[in-house]
């Protein structure tokens, strides 16, 4: 019987013993903000997501860039061309609503660091002041980027720290002038070669900077900033160089786009690009896709058929590999294609422009293409594909298009299927600067200094030069199309031009109207016939444009979820009518 | 009028002997006459048999006697109080004398002596049966089940009673002699339920709770606890699982959460349980209770707000060893045949999906040249191509883009239905082997069992070993220690063929002619069957859950049980893709391997003190609970691709690859809990429930880690008062409790920011960045359910029915959700506590014993539930917003996951589809930028456009509104028992995602993505589904398709045959039954897809063979 008791003495400590930090939470294997943020590997480690991020632009199916060209003068989204369409909730493909959620996503990410940085102590202020600078900068990219896409929106400036529900939209030139003021702290902090890529310099700071003034309607400061660029270590490549130099079959326009040149020390046109390697760690990537671009850029050519009804030259064939197996996604028009390449002196296939030239492009001509029959068995084994044996030519949409090969092709090592793989992009490049400047002289009306600009550009690729009396916006917007393509946001650059317009009350354009009148419009309708006379109804749309698809909606459910505040629609877009005058303050 | 069974138990437990005249000493003063016989009973092997009026009438008495005669004491006591006596063995029974009058002047004859026997049906004597004669005089049985009774008259009815049997009622006429043989009672009173940390009868419940035996599923083919009890409990919601493994989720009530989990709390034998339901094997459950009402749950505080399911596995007894052997061998088919398009259809979809995406080419353009109408010529025909081929057969193949292989097999005549290579009959297989017995120092029980299921579809299996152990060792009388142990192991290495086999064409083919898989079977589109052949996955788990416990029982009814229950688990998941042309490899592919191994170690520490003790009327049942838990939980699993020299070791050897990466997920958590508790009942009457438990989760660490829950109920049992007389009711107990429970079901560091990683090639080295993944919520809590139950139970007509009726209303609060944030803050959601949600729900379950005969025994059991939720509250944002075309203010919906304040949860917001838009209609259309062919639904405001807020409207729910089961036993032939459960679930509507014909589900290199989904075209116009690429952009927030999902079906169906026992005897056997059972023979349903329950996926009937023996 006693042993009973002895055990209800030892059983009862048991139960009553229990330690006092028992209940506390402890994480083993993430991190939290409490613990990254505390020393300058911390912020640093902030500022390397928000260098990956910038992949976003240039890699994947319908990345943003390829949203940029499909909703331009040059091209339409394949399969959603039709605006009526795409409402603020349905845009199931394409990157008109995943540029806005995304876009904040990335803002995110650079506020962590911006709002946190005085939370430790710097050994070093110039330290932390790049850190900031850096910071600073990528949030004004994607803010640039969604002004000049969806107009008035939220301006969050700081990390969240709970719930927040309340957001209202703030003018657009207000929060471009906060960016101004951003960049402008920066240009201090930024150093003139950063120590690794992806860092953020002063060249790219100023040129961020330049398109912020010119959206701003300051174009003298917009003239200092870029002049900045031009006269900074940076200089136009002019002669061979690169992976493919020694390759006399191609120029030096092919080199400027060999993804392993764009990122090289000798390339001093770079003055930004993101960096995603192929031969790098997959857990390394951006995607497990890369670029794409040989899936977004090219046309479908593997479906055409032979004389037998059979495809002539599938994309698993050999010649596959280095062609891509094209999805047609960007179906460039006539006037990229052709239009822009001809002038009073020569043809689209005579002119000298190294950008237009035949080693650069895959010709898929009127009848016949440079792709060749190479299935065996086919009677038309070696010759070139040829549009006499489509059973229908509405299906020359998405399969038969030139194609500037130059700019797209990307080897696909890690990837199935030749989609386009892992590469470094063009984000800024000093080309584009000069275009910058020549707008800003534009805006003057100093058509010479802007003419030199252009000339600058056009001399390099060999192209005719041309006269002042020849600048107009379109010009340069052309230049930029034929320079840029696939580099720069088209669709934001046309955004922040027809703003520029508008404020300036010039060609008829009022910010008032802006939504039922604007040179986006009216550009799009002048070059692109796809929408302007549409001839094929494709994938069961026919493309449609109104003025105010300039700007994009505004994902509707971001709007019902910010349930204490007011988030503008854009007009035009349904929603728009319970808008409420937006902020004229950063909040 | 009869005697209180409170009484009935003290005769009973009165200790009586042999002997003779008896001398009795006693000294009482004011004592009522119950204390004057007791202390007779205790000097005597007397006992008193009385009615309550018998009290009444002799008030207080003083009494004085020394070593006198028994007789002379009660004589002298009748005399004075006006009672009489008898005493018959060694009973006494005493009556008043009023009513004996009463009874003479009624009746028209003086008293007989009747005599008589009680025994059960197998003839054993019932000794303390309790006989009476309407009107009040009674007496019991003996040791040999006899009695004695005087009665009025020998035309009067004596009923005879006796705890757990049914009540018999017998007429005498004339006899003298009266033998009774009474039933025994399957639901009876007596039966011990387990209420949580302890158990109770069932008669002194006062929560909500059903029992359900292991045996009732048998004779059955589910192979998960959770199937076992799909639709057979009022209030409990199961589905049945699709796959080979088996099981899916269950919800008890309603749904109490928007964000945590509302699965119930699973307690096995006494110990909480955070293993998998798949290791408890069906084979050792005794009894599953389930704890509905917050009061019974309230004991597991924190973890209760979704009820409680507590599995009782079956222990060893005092006996022989028992061996008993199981066997079940099955058949299993999709009890749906949803085959794609065939071939005549898939060519017809071709021209119908191209005629549609281009409509500026010429309709006959993709007309079959051998079909052209009338008026169309073949030249016309060949003309619409610039350059048409010679054969004309060859054109049109081309125009409709069939890819080489299919034009081959076109034009050989061969097809395939890709239906006959995803799908089989599937063999399943369960053997179990069962030991136990005892002495009273040891009692044991082992079983070993093994599973081995095919799945439905072409290489989903499941195969698990499980065994168990329970042992009780009596070490002392005061010392009891013991163990239950169950081990599992699970193999659920599946590759399952895909469910994406309709976008095959039926021109395509497996193999190509080398005997290799075809990657693409028609030239485009993976091949169904592409991972069943190339990939390999081992996925193992093992588990060892037990408790072990010693049991110390101290003076006074006090007892001390410590138990300490570890759960270990292991799982091992290995997978290899092999890359090889012959198993449909490209050049471009590379091998590549996954390995991930895991680890659980949980323990729980309970010590529970209990003390149960019965002071005169009083009877007080306390228990004590100190809990302490902690969870460990180790992962680390590795990747790894393109080996070399070559693919060979697979998943053994990641480390030959050429780009590995490693991830670890190593979490812990704790917890503790106080538990106090007290049954209380007095005379068995009025019975008393209250409890509070505190708990502590480290979950909740940041602000507020504990919480404390409380719990109280009554039950009375009106049908033992005086007043009561209603005749047919036997029984009626009406039952309230109110109850606190919390709900931690989160994942355990959700109220933590969470710093995300990636890495990042920068050129030259790899950078690790870092990203805030999840916003930080310091004050997040638990959430509390609060419920109130009302139930009743009724027993009526002699036992012949029962029913059990309960209604409850449950408030939960501070709810844990994903709160949606706009996308602009960079997050998509916080996990908050905010709001609360109502539910609401009647549940009733009727047994009936509906035909009770020698040769043929029938019944049945009905259960009904129906549960109405509603989100009362949500953010607390308020505001003005439009909802249904209308301005409101008040508080603001969310929107993006359709939660309204106001309705259910589950509450389906959508427009209204009234069709789909006909050729007449293309003007209408338009005006909506649509075409002939889009749905059209109701335009609530008529504005012409379709706008969320104004036109979406309420259309109906997604849960079933009404749910019903029926169950109905047949015993007949003696020998046979047949059993049929139909299930309906009423009422509710599901999606339909295949109706709406968009985007994945066509395009021009494929067959119909969604197989045999009708559709509209401009020849074959239905006002149903809509046209092929249809158009839903112009559907502001986007549009679904929903169509009913009410279903009845005839869930089981069995029959048993058991040998008789004459012949299993002299094979030396105790029992040997066969039988034969299926499952979902039948289902009625206008659900669309592949079956209502389980929507979009397949659902196995499965026929049943096998036996069980016992030696």
């Amino acid at each position: 019987m006693k042993l009973k008791y002895i055990l209800f003495l030892v059983l009862v400590p048991i139960i009553v013993s229990c330690s006092k930090n028992w209940l506390e939470p402890n994480p083993l294997s993430f991190y939290t903000p409490s613990n990254v943020y505390v020393d300058q590997a911390g912020f640093e480690a902030g500022l390397t997501t928000c260098k990956k991020e910038m992949n976003a632009e240039n890699h994947g199916d319908l990345c943003f860039i390829v949203g940029e060209n499909c909703y331009s003068d040059l091209a339409v989204e394949l399969r959603e061309s039709d605006w009526n369409k795409l409402t603020p909730s349905s845009s199931p493909r394409q990157a008109i609503l995943k540029l806005f959620t995304n876009g904040y996503g990335y803002i995110k990410n650079a506020n962590t660091i911006i709002t946190r940085i005085d939370d430790i102590t710097w050994d070093d202020q110039s330290v932390r002041n790049r850190i900031l600078s850096e910071a600073l900068w990528f949030r004004a990219y994607w803010y640039y980027r969604l002004v000049n896409t969806y107009g008035d929106i939220p301006w969050v400036g700081e990390e969240l720290k709970e719930a927040k529900l309340d957001y209202f939209s703030t003018k657009r030139e207000v929060i471009l002038a906060k960016l101004q003021q951003d960049l402008e702290y920066a240009q201090e902090w930024l150093p003139v070669k950063a120590a690794n890529l992806g860092g953020v310099t002063k060249g790219a700071n100023s040129h961020l900077l330049t398109k912020i003034y010119l959206a701003l309607g300051h174009f003298d400061q917009a003239i200092t900033s870029a002049s900045a660029v031009i006269n900074g270590p940076y200089a136009l490549m002019t002669s061979r160089f690169g992976v493919d130099a020694s390759n006399s079959y191609h120029n030096l326009m092919w080199d400027l786009h060999r993804w392993q040149n764009k990122n090289a020390s000798e390339n001093t046109e770079t003055i930004y690009a993101t960096v995603d390697r192929p031969d790098a760690a997959p857990g390394t990537w951006f995607n497990n896709v890369g670029t794409a671009s040989m899936r977004n850029y090219g046309p479908s050519y593997w479906k055409v058929m032979d004389a037998t009804g059979n495809r002539a030259t599938n994309w698993d064939t050999a010649a596959g590999d280095s062609l891509g197996i094209g999805n047609g996604d960007v179906r460039t028009n006539w006037f990229f294609r052709y239009g822009l390449w001809q002038d009073e002196q020569y043809q689209w296939d005579e002119t000298p422009d190294m950008r237009r030239a035949k080693t650069n492009w895959i010709e898929m001509g009127e009848m016949t293409s440079d792709i060749i029959t190479v299935r065996e068995g086919s009677p038309n084994f070696g010759q070139p594909l040829t549009k006499k044996y489509y059973k229908n030519l509405a299906d020359t949409t998405d399969t038969w298009f030139s194609w500037p090969y130059y700019k797209v092709y990307v080897p696909t090592p890690n990837y199935a299927q030749p989609w386009g793989g892992q590469g470094d992009w063009y984000i800024f490049r000093l080309a584009e600067t000069y275009l910058l400047r020549a707008e800003a002289y534009f805006w003057k009306g100093e058509l010479g200094l802007a003419a030199d600009d252009i000339n600058k550009v056009r001399a390099r690729a060999n192209a005719p030069l041309i006269t002042a009396a020849e600048v107009t916006l379109d010009y340069i917007f052309d230049e930029r199309a034929r320079e840029l393509f696939t580099e720069e946001p088209r669709h934001t650059e046309m955004v922040r031009a027809s703003f520029i317009y508008a404020k300036l009350g010039k060609g008829g354009y009022s910010v008032e109207t802006i939504s039922e009148n604007n040179w986006y419009y009216d550009k799009v309708m002048r070059d692109n016939k796809f929408f302007s006379a549409p001839k094929y109804t494709f994938w069961d749309n026919t493309a449609t444009v109104h003025p105010y698809n300039m700007l994009w909606p505004i994902p509707q459910n971001v709007i019902t979820a910010n349930t204490l505040g007011r988030i503008n629609q854009n007009i035009g877009y349904e929603g728009a009518q319970l808008n409420e005058p937006p902020l004229d303050v950063i909040p | 009028m009869k005697l209180s069974i409170f009484m009935l138990l003290i005769l009973i437990t009165a200790v009586y002997g042999e002997g003779k005249a008896q001398k009795v000493s006693l000294s009482l003063k004011k004592a009522d006459i119950e204390t004057v016989f007791n202390a007779i009973s205790k000097q005597t092997n007397y006992r008193f048999l009385y009615s309550d009026d018998v009290i009444t009438r002799v008030g207080a008495i003083d009494i004085t006697v020394n070593n006198r005669e028994l007789k002379e004491i009660l004589n002298h006591i009748a005399k004075h109080r006006n009672l009489r006596y008898k005493i018959i063995e060694h009973t006494v029974t005493v009556n008043v004398v009023g009513n004996r009058n009463m009874v003479t002047a009624n009746g028209s004859q003086p008293d007989v002596m009747v005599t008589g026997k009680v025994t059960t049906q197998n003839g054993e004597p019932l000794s303390g049966a309790s006989v009476f004669i309407k009107g009040g005089k009674g007496t019991t049985t003996n040791a040999q089940g006899e009695f004695y009774l005087e009665v009025p008259s020998l035309q009067s009815t004596i009923t005879i009673s006796y705890i757990g049997y049914v009540t018999q009622n017998v007429d005498i006429n004339g006899q003298k002699q009266v033998i009774a043989k009474l039933e025994n009672n399957d639901a009876a009173l007596e039966e011990v339920v387990v209420v949580g940390y302890g158990t109770q009868k069932r008669k002194d419940l006062t929560g909500s709770i059903t029992r359900v035996s292991g045996d009732v599923f048998e004779h059955h083919a589910a192979s998960q606890l959770n199937e076992m009890l799909a639709g057979t409990v009022a209030g409990f919601n199961a589905n049945q699982g699709a796959t080979a493994a088996g099981g899916t989720s269950m919800e008890i009530r309603g749904k109490t959460s928007l964000g945590a989990s509302t699965e119930p709390l699973i307690v096995l034998d006494g110990a909480i349980f955070g293993g998998s339901l798949r290791d408890i094997n069906a084979f050792d459950i005794e009894s599953i209770d389930i704890l509905k009402d917050a009061s019974s749950a309230a004991v597991y505080g924190a973890k209760a707000a979704s009820g409680v399911v507590i599995v009782t596995t079956k222990k060893g007894k005092v006996a022989k060893p028992t061996i008993t052997l199981s066997s079940k061998i099955g058949r299993a088919e999709s009890n749906n045949q949803r085959r794609g398009l065939n071939a005549n259809e898939y060519i017809a979809f071709r021209e119908d999906f191209l005629r549609q995406v281009n409509p500026s080419v010429d309709y006959q353009f993709y007309t079959n040249p051998n079909e052209l109408p009338e008026n169309f010529s073949l030249d016309q025909w060949r003309n619409l191509s610039a350059n048409p081929l010679d054969d004309n057969v060859q054109e049109w193949m081309a125009r409709l883009g069939l890819f080489d292989i299919e034009k081959n097999n076109y034009l050989a005549g061969r097809t395939m239905d890709m239906y006959d290579h995803v799908f089989q009959k599937a063999l399943r297989q369960q053997y179990d082997l069962g030991i136990s017995g005892g002495t009273s120092a040891i009692k044991y029980y082992w079983s070993l069992g093994y599973d081995n299921n095919e799945g439905i579809r072409v290489g989903d299996q499941y195969a698990s070993v499980r065994s168990r152990v329970n042992l009780d060792f009596k070490i002392t009388d005061w010392l009891n220690v013991g163990m239950n142990t169950q081990f599992s192991d699970r193999n659920e290495g599946a590759v399952p063929a895909s469910m994406d086999f309709y976008v095959n064409s039926p021109y395509g083919q497996l193999f190509d002619d080398e005997g290799n898989l075809e990657r693409y079977p028609h030239g485009h589109s993976n091949t169904p069957l592409l991972d069943y052949y190339r990939r390999s996955v081992t996925d193992k788990k093992y588990n060892v859950f037990s408790s072990l416990y010693a049991e110390l029982h101290f003076p006074f009814g006090i007892k001390l049980r410590t138990s300490f229950q570890p759960y270990y688990h292991e799982s091992k998941y290995l997978t290899f893709t092999t890359i090889s042309k012959k198993l449909g490899g490209l050049d471009s592919e590379t091998p590549s391997g996954e390995r991930g191994e895991s680890s659980r170690m949980n323990w729980q520490l309970d010590n529970i003190l209990s003390w149960n003790k019965k002071i005169k009327d009083h009877e007080f049942d306390i228990t004590l609970l100190v809990n302490a838990e902690k969870n460990n939980f180790w992962s680390t699993s590795m990747k790894n691709k393109d080996f070399s020299p070559n693919q060979e070791l697979g998943a053994h050897g990641l480390q030959f690859g050429s780009s590995p990466e490693i991830v670890n997920d190593d979490q812990v958590s704790t917890g503790d809990a106080l538990m106090a508790r007290i049954n209380y009942n007095y005379l068995g009457r009025y019975l008393l429930t209250a409890s509070v438990r505190r708990d502590g989760y480290s979950a909740f660490g940041l602000e507020h880690p504990r919480a404390v829950f409380p719990a109280l109920a009554f039950g009375w049992v009106v049908s033992d008062e005086k007043f009561f007389k209603v005749d047919f009711i036997d029984r009626m107990k009406i039952r309230t409790s109110w109850g606190a429970n919390g709900n931690r079901d989160i994942g355990i560091y959700a109220a933590l920011a969470r710093t995300g990683s990636n890495l990042w090639y920068n050129g030259s080295t790899t950078e690790v960045g870092v990203y805030t993944s999840s916003l930080q919520n310091s004050g997040l809590r638990w959430e509390k359910t609060t419920a109130i139950n009302l139930g009743l139970d009724l027993i009526m007509f002699n036992n012949k029915i029962d029913l059990t009726a309960d209604v409850y209303q449950m408030n939960t609060t501070d709810l844990l959700m994903d709160r949606t944030l706009p996308r602009v803050t960079g997050f998509t959601s916080i996990t908050s506590n905010l709001g609360e949600i109502e539910n609401r729900g009647i549940e009733l379950t009727l047994n009936s014993r509906n035909i009770n005969r020698t040769n043929f025994r029938w019944n049945s059991s009905l259960v009904f539930s129906l549960n109405r939720n509603k989100i009362k509250e949500l953010f607390g944002d308020v505001g003005t917003y439009t909802l249904l075309g209308k301005e409101f203010n008040g508080e603001v919906p969310d929107f993006t996951n359709k939660w309204f304040p106001g309705q259910a949860i589950d509450v389906v917001w959508n427009y209204n589809v009234t069709g789909v838009w006909q050729l007449d209609e293309a003007a209408e259309a338009a005006k909506y930028s649509m075409q002939p062919g889009d749905f059209k639904s109701e335009d609530v405001n008529a504005d012409g456009k379709y706008v969320d807020v104004e036109d979406k409207q309420f259309i109906g729910y997604t849960v079933p509104r009404y749910r019903l089961g029926l169950r109905n036993d047949f015993n007949f032939l003696k020998n046979f028992t047949a059993s049929v459960f139909i299930r309906a679930d009423l009422g509710h509507i599901g999606s339909y995602v295949d109706a709406l014909n968009i985007g994945y589900q066509s395009n021009d290199r494929w067959n119909r993505n969604v197989g045999p989904v009708p559709y509209w075209t401009a020849d074959k116009p239905n006002n149903e589904y809509a046209r092929l690429n249809v158009n839903t952009g112009a559907y502001g927030g986007g549009l679904s398709i929903y169509k009913p999902r009410s279903f009845v079906r005839i869930q089981d169906l069995s029959l048993a045959y058991r040998v008789p026992v004459g012949i299993v005897e002299n094979w030396k056997l105790k029992n040997l039954e066969f039988f034969a059972s299926v499952r979902n023979l039948a289902t009625f349903t206008k659900w669309p897809g592949w079956d209502p329950e389980s929507g979009m996926t397949p659902m196995p009937r499965i026929y049943t063979f096998g036996f069980n023996l016992s030696l």
